[in-house]
């Protein structure tokens, strides 16, 4: 019986050869198992457990109950901040692919001798502090920010208003400015990886350069773009501190209820109900993205 | 060679012994205290007495944006020797077992405190807290930018300062000026009927709600900035502050009265270092240091030695003195974990609302 329980196994190249060197990749993925088993797993089984308890402390810690699961699902406002945050973190991942593309594209097949020196400044902002670069953000779009003296000069308002600060657009913003580089990393990653003869043949077969784009580059590029949306999503689904700073009221997200309910309200089993019910959201939009995309060509197997 | 054995040996005694003297003698003491603050309490005017006396000790600040914050970050096993949240989570804290009684015979200015409040922070005829300051919550209004000034909670409701309005990110808080907006007399007992009440008032302000604070570093910029015109819950430092920077600024007092708070410091149940955590009381509150928070950040104070060296314009501006707005105000009372449980949901759900 093999590993996959009654169906035969592949014959995969790859599978093959990790089971002719069993004990080789046992030793070197069980420090990180070991590693992930002990800091992640576990920690999620202990608020697995804590979802279903009453309370924290006293009599109400050792009861345990359903209730808390009940009041997710009914207190209809937990899934709508859920819904809104998700789509706030789409709206992030897909703007941040859309900008991020023109760069890395830009880097490989413009740049030349410069791509290095360019590809640094890109990073280079994000060795600043994280905290630092949100609160700029609060600079420009403030009252008395650079945006509102430039439209109050330019004479198209009339008095200054923190017209896009504190509210889910200043979110999206700030967000999107600080994913653009990482999304653009595996963008880049891809596109280098495109054999430059493919275009050169391309042409030879009378494709205009959009077309070749469109044909040959863009598909191509798709497993980057993908990974890049994904980096994107993912963290910026659980975001809380930009929209601490900049959301103001309309801008919270599901992370800033989960941290009212750690902290504030003390409500370890609601926080842990809300986190999981998290997780299970967004491993449900990878299983559905992923068969979009087959993930198995950004790992290059 | 003998006279040399022998004078080796007499001073070898010589200098051990002299060693074995110094090391009985006083001997420097240190350690780490780690205290649970407010920002802003840990400049080295508030405790110099203390870094006098103890050179040697590292004092650690940690910080608390609410007394809610404080109780949670103690809950989930923070060690601290010193905490410092305001009086309506004293009786909470006592009865949970998360603070120590205080040995006053060691603070040799308790003498000095103002009796009436050292008797809030008595439990079960046990000195358990240590007040300190004790302040206003209420409306500071940018005056250059609205057309008019709100003079009480329900003017907070009105159109004109639609989108320009700061709240004090807590529950309790919200929960209490819209009581008063509603003109509940007692917020602490509101019947679950009002209760519904005040969450649909709460609900029709998020229209003119910015954003909520939980720094007053936070809030003092936005009014600096001119994005939040009426700040809700401003205590008296950042009245201060926003005048020393030069800006058009009001303190209110409302129709309903300002909410007021009562803060002191206690010892956790957990701590090791009772010896100096009483000794960083006695350096809060000497006078030196009360008189700090008086001048400089407007608070009111509780050792009455202090009076003499405190501003009589500050004491004036802030009407620290003034009994007809002391009388009005609406003192912070003790929240049942009920209420702090339901009035936190409450907050929760209406801030997201939007």
């Amino acid at each position: 019986m093999g590993v996959l329980g009654g169906r035969s196994p592949p014959n995969t190249p790859i599978y093959l050869f990790i089971m002719k060197n069993r004990s080789r990749f046992a030793s070197l993925i069980g420090p990180p198992s070991l590693y992930l088993f002990l800091l992640f797993l576990l920690p999620m089984g202990v608020m697995f457990i804590y979802s279903f308890r009453a309370g924290i402390s006293g009599a109400a810690h050792d009861t345990f109950t359903l209730a808390n699961y009940q009041q997710f699902i009914t207190n209809t406002h937990f899934l709508r901040l859920l819904w809104r945050s998700a789509l706030i973190a789409f709206t992030i991942a897909i703007v941040s692919a859309i900008l991020a593309y023109p760069l890395a594209y830009y880097l490989i097949f413009r740049a030349g001798a410069n791509r290095v020196m360019l590809m640094t400044l890109l990073i280079i902002p994000t060795w600043t502090s994280y905290l630092l670069r949100i609160f700029s953000w609060k600079l420009i779009l403030g009252s008395s920010g650079v945006l509102n003296s430039l439209l109050l000069a330019a004479g198209l308002i009339e008095k200054a208003s923190p017209i896009l600060i504190y509210s889910r657009g200043a979110v999206i913003v700030t967000l999107v400015y600080v994913w653009v580089p990482f999304v653009a990393l595996p963008i880049f990653a891809a596109l280098e990886r495109i054999d430059k003869n493919l275009l050169e043949a391309a042409a030879d077969l009378g494709c205009k350069p959009w077309q070749a784009f469109l044909r040959v580059t863009l598909p191509l590029s798709l497993p980057g773009i993908l990974a890049g949306f994904f980096f994107a999503l993912i963290p910026t689904l659980g975001e809380f501190v930009t929209p601490l700073l900049v959301g103001g009221a309309s801008g919270s997200m599901y992370g800033n209820l989960v941290q009212d309910q750690f902290m504030r309200a003390l409500n370890w089993p609601m926080g842990s109900v809300m986190s999981l019910a998290m997780l299970a959201a967004v491993l449900l939009l990878v299983f559905i993205l992923t068969r979009l995309g087959d993930l198995s060509d950004l790992a290059g197997i | 060679m003998r006279t040399t054995k022998y004078s080796f040996i007499v001073i070898s005694l010589l200098v051990l012994s002299s060693m074995i003297l110094t090391a009985c003698g006083p001997k420097v003491v240190t350690g780490t205290l780690t205290m649970l603050d407010w920002s802003g309490y840990e400049l080295p005017e508030f405790w110099s007495d203390f870094a006098a006396t103890y050179p040697q000790v590292k004092v650690e600040f940690s910080f608390m944006s609410e007394s809610a914050d404080s109780y949670a970050k103690m809950k989930s096993g923070f060690q601290a020797d010193l905490v410092h949240p305001c009086s309506n989570f004293w009786k909470i804290m006592v009865d949970e077992g998360m603070v120590q009684p205080l040995d006053t015979s060691k603070i040799s200015n308790w003498k000095n405190v103002n009796p009436a409040l050292a008797a809030q922070g008595q439990f079960n005829g046990k000195q358990y807290w240590a007040p300190w300051d004790w302040g206003f919550e209420s409306i500071l209004v940018r005056k250059d930018l609205v057309q008019n000034v709100p003079t009480s909670w329900a003017d907070l409701w009105k159109p004109e300062y639609k989108g320009h309005i700061a709240l004090y990110d807590s529950g309790e808080t919200a929960h209490v000026i819209t009581a008063l907006a509603l003109g509940i007399q007692d917020p602490w007992s509101t019947t679950p009927a009002q209760d519904e009440q005040i969450k649909q008032k709460l609900l029709e302000l998020m229209p003119n709600v910015l954003t909520v604070w939980s720094s007053q570093t936070e809030l003092e910029q936005m009014i600096a900035s001119g994005d939040v015109w009426v700040a809700a819950s401003a205590w008296n430092a950042s009245y201060v502050n926003m005048l020393d920077q030069g800006l058009d600024v009001v303190y209110i007092d409302p129709a309903e009265g300002r909410g007021g708070y009562l803060c002191g410091f206690a010892i956790p149940t957990t701590s090791k270092n009772t010896k100096l955590a009483l000794a960083m009381i006695d350096a809060y509150l000497a006078p030196s240091s009360q008189a700090y928070l008086a001048n400089e950040y407007g608070y009111g104070i509780v050792n009455t030695a202090t009076i003499p060296l405190v501003d009589p314009n500050t004491v004036k501006l802030l009407s620290l003195e003034d009994q007809n707005i002391i009388s009005r105000t609406v003192f912070y009372k003790y929240l049942t974990p009920e209420q702090r449980d339901a009035w936190t949901s409450v907050w929760s759900e209406v801030k997201t609302s939007k």
